[in-house]
Parts: structure tokens; sequence; C-alpha cells
């Protein structure tokens, strides 16, 4: 394939994103660029939770080998945690994720964690694109073509 | 700490040994005493607990580990710690697994000693039990030992070849040999004030300095280092899905390698639990999803997922390795993961008991960097 086909077909790959936003902060925060109407790529599939210390990295592990090409985690700015300091944990958390990622050679850069507060609506459209658009030039997550995991 | 010199029988280590503990058992200040026994079969030796001192004839050398002896101890004491001391001899990996435990609040170190022993490595347990050679793999082993040849390093499990640590840490009483003629004597000492008082009146000849004990500890220490160094450069190799998928290929979702682990201690573990139970449609959606996917499901999850969970405090013990039916070398992929994991939270599992493990704690001023851009 030469090198123009290979970026058309990049070009016109849409990512899907498995998002997990914490009630309190980055969920609102989503729900406030949908109210302001701001527009972002339609890329990503939330699940609220209640707090990001709550996701455990089974989640992201799970949605990473089903062939998901991202997984966002969004909590509340350090030092605002709903309960004190579940994101704090769940920074602790990403940490150890993304060391065992590398040491395998899995590919962390398909795992984002962001803060963005309920106020932040425009932060949260543009962390979307940003994503996205990051994830695209990525290309498809290689863990999906394998069925024997 | 207290250094004493123990003398050594007709050069019989082990019967030697045995006296000693079993003065310790008779003497009253322990009420039963943990040591690994063969079986009368003799293919086989496992942590008994012992309470009549006629009873015991223990191999404390005996390169093997069945089981982890941290979870045993575990069980002796999670319910209820004894309400007077009883003495578990353990190696330096098993030790450091306990205070692991301890730290989890899976295990209670009340009134408990723990002895532990200079660990000249393990063979697997077949290996052990129709060990090729004509003697014992205990006096086989004991004989390298004396001719300090490396006979012994072709049966020894890959954990044991590329272990962190074989001298003790954390343990009331040492048994130690290296630095020793172990036919001749070994040191005994006393790391802590509990230790101290169990060795009060049992007659040793004291020494003041052991100069050859510090210095065989820390060559023995550097050797291994350096074939762990080796050991991680060699395996870095596993990288990449298609490297990690094929290495995890012949894995047959068991569970064999997490019953194995000291650490991992869970009652109800999420891959026993009923979230992968659906309905058919469910299973058919995957599979439409994908085209097709493998039954069991879930294999490389359950890997992943464990390996987050646990890797922190991972002893490498290497039990897991021995627990797989189908011999994946799970060593491979989980002493490169615990030696970065545990670098990059400067954690050091069973070094320091009242430290805490690195996932319930956090610092404000810490990984700043991430969750920004």
């Amino acid at each position: 394939m030469s090198e123009e086909k290979k970026n058309n077909k990049k070009e016109d790959f849409e990512p899907k994103i498995v998002g997990f936003l914490c009630n309190w902060c980055s969920y609102a925060g989503a729900d406030l660029a949908g109210t302001s109407r701001i527009q972002y790529p339609p890329n990503i599939r939330i699940i609220r939770v209640m707090c990001s210390g709550s996701v455990d990295s089974m989640y992201i592990l799970r949605a990473l080998l089903e062939g998901a090409d991202g997984v966002f985690v969004g909590g509340c700015h350090p030092g605002d945690c709903h309960y004190i300091d579940g994101n704090y944990k769940a920074r602790r958390r990403m940490v150890l994720l993304e060391n065992i990622l590398g040491t395998l050679g899995l590919e962390k850069e398909r795992v984002w964690l962001r803060w963005i507060s309920a106020s932040e609506g425009q932060k949260f459209a543009d962390t979307m694109t940003e994503m996205t658009e990051s994830i695209r030039k990525l290309g498809p997550n290689p863990i999906a073509k394998h069925w024997n995991l | 700490m207290t250094q004493k010199i123990f003398k050594i029988k007709d050069n019989d280590v082990v019967s030697s040994t045995n006296e000693f503990l079993r003065h310790l058992l008779s003497s009253g200040k322990i009420q039963a005493l943990l040591v690994p026994q063969s079986t009368p079969s003799k293919k086989i030796a496992y942590p008994v607990l012992i309470a009549d001192p006629k009873k015991l004839h223990a191999d404390i050398i005996a390169p093997v580990l069945p089981v982890a002896t941290a979870t045993v101890v575990s069980k002796i004491t999670k319910v209820q710690p004894p309400s007077k001391p009883i003495g578990v001899v353990m190696r330096a990996c098993q030790i450091r697994a306990l205070i692991e435990l301890v730290k989890l609040n899976q295990a209670n170190l009340t009134n408990i000693v723990i002895i532990g022993v200079d660990c000249p490595g393990t063979f697997p347990i077949n290996v052990y039990a129709e060990f090729p050679e004509k003697k014992t793999p205990t006096h086989f082993l004991l004989e390298t030992m004396v001719k300090k040849s490396n006979d012994a390093e072709q049966y020894l499990r890959s954990a044991c070849q590329v272990c962190k640590d074989p001298i003790p840490t954390n343990a009331d009483i040492v048994l130690g040999f290296y630095g020793f003629d172990i036919e001749k004597e070994i040191i005994v000492e006393a790391h802590s004030e509990l230790g101290k008082e169990i060795l009060k009146d049992i007659t040793l000849e004291e020494i003041q300095e052991v100069k050859t004990r510090e210095k065989a500890v820390k060559e023995i220490r550097e050797e291994k280092d350096k074939k762990r160094a080796v050991f991680l450069k060699e395996k870095e190799g596993i990288k990449g899905i298609e490297k990690v998928a094929e290495f995890f290929d012949k894995c047959v979702n068991c569970h064999n390698c997490r019953q194995a682990c000291p650490i991992c201690y869970c009652k109800e573990c999420l891959f026993d639990s009923a979230v992968f139970d659906a309905e058919a449609y469910k299973f058919i959606r995957r599979a439409e999803n994908k085209g097709l996917f493998k039954m069991p499901s879930d294999a490389l999850l359950f890997q992943l997922g464990r390996m987050n969970h646990m890797i922190l405090s991972c002893v490498e013990c290497g039990l897991c390795e021995q627990a797989c039916p189908n011999a994946i070398p799970l060593m491979e992929v989980f002493i490169p993961a615990a030696e970065n994991a545990q670098k990059e939270f400067t954690y050091r599992p069973g070094k320091d008991k009242t430290e805490k493990v690195p996932m319930i704690v956090y610092r404000e001023d810490e990984f700043l960097e991430v969750g920004e851009k």
C-alpha cells in the first residue's frame, strides 16, 4: 500500500473511544458542553461512574482488549474530589497501568486521564477533539484483530 | 543484633538444626513450630505445624516450595493470632510475602517468631520428587554448597535463579550458612528483642564479629543482582500485542497461578464472579462484533488484571509459574513488570511492615504531569 493510500485510510477511520466520566465533574462538564451546544467529535461512548477513583484498571483493560481504540478517564481536578481523594488514587492507578502497559509494549498512548470540572464544557469539547485526532493518527487498535486473547 | 555460632555435629546440618529446633520447642518458649518436613514418601517437604518435639524430623534445607508458606502463616494467624509464641521457619521470599500480607491485613505477627533460613534456591516439585541424581535433593544441594560448585543451578526454578535476595530480612532469628562451612558450623542471629529472648538460654558459642558472614552475604547478593540484570535484559523482548498474545496463548484460564500466589488473597476474585456470566445473545453479539472470539474468553484480561492488582507486592517467589499446568514461563513477564512498577513507586515489597502498600496512599504533590496535558 502506498503511503498516500495509508494516510487516506487513517483519515477515514473513526476511532471508538470508551470514556469513564466522574459524576460530579467530568460528566457534568460533558453535559455543559452539550447544553452549551459546543460541537465535538461524537467518537466517545460515555459511561458515568461515581468517581474516577472507582475506575479499576480492569475496566480500562477490558475496553482495550475488546478493541476500543482509546479509553478516556475524566475526574475532578486534584483537590476537588467529591469524595476527597478519589482522583489522587485514580492518578496512582493510572501511573501503575501505564507502567505495566509500557513494560509489555502495549500502546499506553490510547489511555488518557484528564481533569475536567463541571464548569469546563469547552475544555471537555477541546479534549475530545484532541483525543479523537490523536487516536486517529495512531490508527485502529491492533488488539482488535486478535481473537485469541 | 546478636550473633552466635552453631557447631554442626557429624557434618550433618539437617540433624543438627533439628536438634536445635527440638530444643527450642521443648524449652517451652515456643508452643509450636511451622517447619518444612518431608512426607513419609520423601517425595516432597511441606510446611508442617509441629507441637511434639519427638515428632520433629524437619528438613530446613529441602530445596522445594510446594505452597506459599506466607499463605500458611496467614491461615494460622488471620482469624486469631496465637496466645503464646510459635516459630515459623521461612525462606526470604516467603518472609517478604508475609510482610505484604500483614500490610494487607491478611496475617498477624503477634506471637509469631519468624525464623529465616538462608535460601540456596528450590527445585520444581516434580524435579524434587523424581530427582535424577543418586542422592536426595537436600544432600545433593549440600554437597554443591560444600564444593562451591554450581551443579544445582540447572535444577533451580527460574525464579530462584534470578532471586532478588536469598538472605532473610525482617526475621526474628536467622539461621545462616552463607560464609560458613555448612558441614562444620552455621550462624544463628537474633534480629529482634523477641528473637534475643528466645535464644537467651540456649548455649551457643557467642561471637562478636563475623566478617566472613558479611562478605559472603554481599557476594551472594551481588551475584544474584548480576544474574537478574542479565535476565531482565534478555526478557525485554516480550513487547507488543503479537508477542504478549503468543506468550499467554497456552493460558487456559484455570487460575492456578492466582491460587498459588501468596499475594492474591481475595476471597472473591472478580474472575470467579458472575460478571463474566451472560445471556447467550451477548456472547453471540460479541462474536458478531469481532467475527469470532476464543472460548473460554478473557484469559489475557485475567493475566493483565491480576498483574495490575498484585504486581506492586510481587515478591518474585515464582509460585505462579510453578503452578501453571501448561508451563507458561510467567516470571519472564512478571519479573520485568514487578521491577518497573516497583521502581516507579520506589516501593520494595517485604522491606518494611509499617509502610503502606502504594495503592491505598497518595501524595498531593506527586505525578503532577498525569492528568494534565
